[in-house]
């Protein structure tokens, strides 16, 4: 009996695949931070004075507030003075291909899969690369610039666009929202800006890989999404990082703006290094702030996301439904196995009048680690006709897991529906006994209920996503029995 | 600006303070808890009153109430008459009257309990072991700030000790009377300890009522129900439109042992219910009751914790509000089930009908689990009547205000039907649902 249950907990087991580094030539700032590392980075990146003031009213706002402890996570503090706050690969003169682009750097990114020839050639996809902090390369520009569609750095955005930026960045997450984001607002280097011009469909799903690099190098991504009326467009974001047994902080802010009946879908694949599986140490912190506003009428914004990795996530990606009509939704798999923490979930905001929102999460907890999900969903007064429907379902392999639930439910009008459920399970011994009656291995076994656990999350996911998702998943649950 | 806070806040628990001094000098407390009394108002100094952020009172605005400086009640008096309407039938010789905390011998009646209930005062009961160990712990992991105030005033309360293999047919009534402050706004402290010796059954009605106004009862009851004991406890909160009602229930389940609670909340200004359940052995069971009727500025928040201590316990928990006018309700109810806790069977629904655009209603009904072969699941909705229903209820002849009511109290009904005491049920439907007729008209 022991060594069965042994094995559906080493069915999650995985070491990370990933880990390995890449030695650049790194363009690195001493440790710490001040005033003068905030005005060296503006200065760095040549910013006009708007992007200045607004990185210097965070950094006076952050050093005013105090470290979340609500939390359900548990881990040593952090020295934001012992974390650089600048790193990039060392400029090199403007790549008109990918050809010119430093061969390590697309090793880098064979190894991960994602060869960017074949994808620029075959897949039909845009990729922004985030190495580090700089983009190294940006494909398919052109391609978008035909219909108009902004898709490049956060720098470029900055020195192209300043209008646009200067209209947007921080309405959806203000500098002071919360400790990390006001951090981030201070000290980000690049990320990525996607403008989508009225009654455009996206010709193809954007995407953009990042990669935390240099060690000890916090990462503080920001990316803004605008999609004016009547476009729609959709964007994939996948993580995966080199093993260090430093803990690296990634504090990223993401801000989605959609005006009438427009439509954004940001998916997500993270799968950063989580720390040794025996002893938790190492492992990426994973403090994000993701937040869309559906602002115009009849706008929609979905989140979906698949969290395999980091050794703590504290992420709720969230939708301010302000225009009447809007809808929010939120779909999410958070796996945790090792010593791993995750405290995720999303927050709804009905504001405008018809506004609708689903929530889909589903936990697997594993081994040590602990996994919780914590959700919001608020009716203001003026919110007549909401609708809600929430289902958060847990699943524990091994007793020394533990899932967590923290809805949260405050309503303020009579017109509205609102409706939540969650539940946990095991997978059942009944259930493994009759895959393997049937001929299936174990692993096999595990694999699909695992699948089927989280079906209703998987097919929201973009076709590529969905095989990485699913792909990932099986990755972590391979070197299991037999 | 937030030194003035800082300074109110001050004042709030300063007040506290001067009062227990007060307490100190003229209530003369008996020896014997004096030492439990001293230790609690420490316990309240560290814990504060809670700010707008504090976990445990995310729904629960206790600002005028820490604001408001409160006076003890010594001069206890109260209409028999009063007192006696409120003995449900059944209950005549088989009740005891708190008047303000204190219990009143002459209007208090137990002949029919017999031999097998042993009735005291805590000052009686303190002097064994095991209660005093339990006074002890529970007072030093307080965790409730308006529970720590109640063990700091305490004065003699009362025990409730049922003998071991006695299954008493009676059902024994707790009724605590508040006569209010014509002066000022006055504060009590109502305490019980009830004890189910092994193989014991018990059915507790704890009921309280208000006969004048402005006060603030801050009752606190403590549990202990042994191996294969059985209790069912009914909760009916009638007090004044303008009261306080903090309570909070403490139960300790033993091996097979069962409790069945029911709490019904028929509206003041602030009723706020902590129920904090241990199932510390194997085979204990839960089940939790409550339903709130709420109108105008009323409000009901429920606080539950059940901890789940080891395997083979099962729990359930249902709760029903329904909120008119500006009332407000909330549920913030957690199940952590512990390690080890295996074949754990739990689940939680909260049900809320919302009849005005005024009104609110917020729950939160966590699950916190460290085992892995159990059976967790809660559920929470929060809506208006069903369109549908209304029609089909209209196309039979029925005018929309019988509709409503037929459905508003169908909704209540479902709990209230559940309260195995028919002179409760029958007294909930006089009262608790009449509300929901005239609400409707």
């Amino acid at each position: 009996m022991e060594t069965k249950e042994n094995s559906v907990a080493d069915a999650i087991d995985n070491d990370y695949k990933y880990g390995f580094t890449t030695n650049v030539e790194s363009d690195t700032f001493a440790k710490g931070l001040d005033e003068g590392v905030v005005r060296a980075i503006s200065k760095k990146k040549g910013e006009p004075d708007f992007m200045l003031n607004f990185r210097l009213k965070a950094y006076e706002k952050w050093l005013t507030m105090k470290e979340p402890a609500w939390p359900n996570v548990q881990y040593p503090k952090i020295d934001f003075q012992n974390i650089s706050y600048y790193s990039a690969p060392k400029p090199k003169k403007k790549l008109a291909s990918l050809d010119e682009v430093d061969p390590e750097v697309l090793n880098t990114f064979e190894k991960l899969g994602i060869p960017l020839e074949e994808q620029k050639k075959l897949a039909n996809v845009a990729v922004d690369a985030v190495f580090d902090s700089v983009s190294v390369a940006t494909t398919h520009k052109k391609k978008l610039m035909e219909v108009g569609i902004i898709f490049c750095s956060f720098s470029d955005a900055v020195k192209d666009y300043p209008e646009l930026i200067e209209e947007y960045l921080g309405t959806v997450v203000p500098i002071g929202d919360n400790y990390y984001a006001a951090l981030n607002s201070a000290v980000f280097t690049d990320g990525s800006f996607v403008y989508i011009p009225p009654d455009t469909i996206s010709p193809m799903e954007l995407s953009t890989y990042f990669r935390i690099n240099t060690e000890e190098t916090g990462q503080f991504e920001r990316t803004l999404i605008i999609c004016a009326e009547n476009s729609y467009v959709s964007y994939l974001e996948g993580c995966t990082a080199p093993q260090f047994d430093t803990n690296q902080l990634h504090a990223a802010v993401v801000e989605l703006v959609t005006l009438d009946n427009a439509e954004i879908k940001y998916s997500t694949v993270q799968n950063w290094y989580a720390g040794d599986p025996e002893t938790g140490k190492g492992g990426i912190y994973n403090f994000v702030t993701k937040r869309g506003k559906c602002q115009g009428e009849k706008s929609k914004i979905s989140w979906t996301q698949v969290e395999t990795g980091s050794a703590i996530t504290w992420k709720y990606p969230s939708c301010i439904l302000q225009g009447d009509g809007s809808v929010g939704e939120f779909y999410s798999v958070a796996l945790t196995n090792g010593y791993m923490q995750a405290d995720t979930g999303t927050k709804m905001m009905h504001i405008g009048k018809n506004t609708r929102s689903s929530i889909i999460s589903k936990g697997i907890s594993a081994d040590h680690s602990s996994n919780s999900y914590r959700g919001l969903v608020r009716v203001g007064k003026n919110a007549t006709d909401a609708r809600n429907y929430t289902q958060c379902d847990s699943m524990l392999v091994g007793d020394q897991s533990s899932a967590h639930t923290f809805p949260y439910i405050e309503t303020g009008n009579s017109s509205l529906q609102i409706e939540h459920e969650a539940s946990t399970s095991k997978i059942s011994e009944e259930q493994l006994f009759y895959f393997e009656q049937r001929g299936i291995s174990r692993e096999n076994a595990i694999a699909t209920i695992i699948n089927g656990f989280c079906k209703d999350v998987f097919k929201q996911l973009p076709m590529e996503f969905a095989v990485e998702a699913q792909k990932l998943l099986t990755l972590k649950l391979e070197n299991s029995v037999g | 600006m937030s030194s003035v806070i800082e300074e109110s806040k001050n004042g709030a628990e300063s007040a506290v303070l001067a009062l227990h001094k007060q307490f100190l000098d003229a209530d003369q407390p008996s020896a014997d808890l004096l030492p439990f009394n001293k230790k609690a108002l420490d316990i309240f100094e560290s814990l504060k009153f809670p700010h707008r952020k504090h976990e445990m009172y995310t729904f629960v605005n206790t600002k005028v109430l820490a604001d408001t400086s409160f006076s003890l009640k010594t001069e206890n008096s109260v209409q028999n008459s009063f007192v006696k309407q409120h003995i449900y039938a059944g209950c005549e010789r088989s009740h005891l009257t708190f008047v303000d905390g204190a219990l009143c011998p002459e209007l208090s009646d137990a002949t029919a309990l017999g031999t097998s209930v042993k009735i005291g005062s805590l000052i009686e009961a303190v002097k064994d072991e095991s209660f005093k160990n339990i006074l002890q712990k529970s007072i030093e992991q307080e965790n409730d700030v308006f529970a720590s105030i109640n063990s700091a005033f305490m004065k003699q309360g009362v025990m409730v000790k049922v003998s071991r293999d006695k299954q008493v047919e009676v059902p024994l009534q707790i009724l605590n009377v508040s006569s209010g402050g014509d002066s000022g706004p006055v504060m009590t402290v109502p305490r019980a300890y009830i004890h189910l010796e092994p193989s014991s059954e018990l059915k507790l009605i704890v009921k309280y009522v208000g006969d004048g106004s402005n006060y603030f009862v801050n009752s606190v009851q403590d549990m202990v129900i042994e191996d294969n004991a059985t209790l069912t406890h009914i909760q009916i909160e009638a007090d004044s439109k303008d009261a306080w009602n903090f309570s909070k229930n403490r139960i300790f389940l033993k091996r097979d042992s069962k409790y069945l609670g029911y709490q019904t909340v028929s509206g003041t200004r602030l009723v706020r219910n902590h129920n904090e359940v241990w199932l510390n052995e194997s085979g204990a069971e839960m089940e939790l009751n409550g339903v709130s009727v709420l109108e105008e500025d009323e409000q009901s928040h429920q606080f539950v914790r059940v901890h789940h201590e080891v395997e083979n316990c099962t729990s359930h928990q249902y709760f029903k509000n329904i909120i008119n006018d500006r009332a407000r309700a909330s549920f913030d109810g957690t199940v952590v089930v512990n390690k080890g806790a295996q074949l754990t069977n739990s689940d939680q629904l909260i049900n809320n009908l919302m009849l005005s655009d005024e009104g609110h209603a917020d729950c939160k009904p966590n699950l916190m689990i460290f085992a892995d072969d159990v059976k967790c699941a809660h559920g929470a909705t929060v809506g208006q009547l069903d369109d549908d229903q209304l029609f089909y209820l209209k196309t039979r002849g029925l005018s929309e205000s019988v509709a409503k009511e037929i459905l508003t109290q169908s909704f209540a009904r479902s709990i209230v039907q559940k309260i195995p005491f028919e002179p409760v049920v029958k007294e909930l439907d006089e009262t608790l649902l009449k509300k929901l007729v005239a609400n409707n008209e």
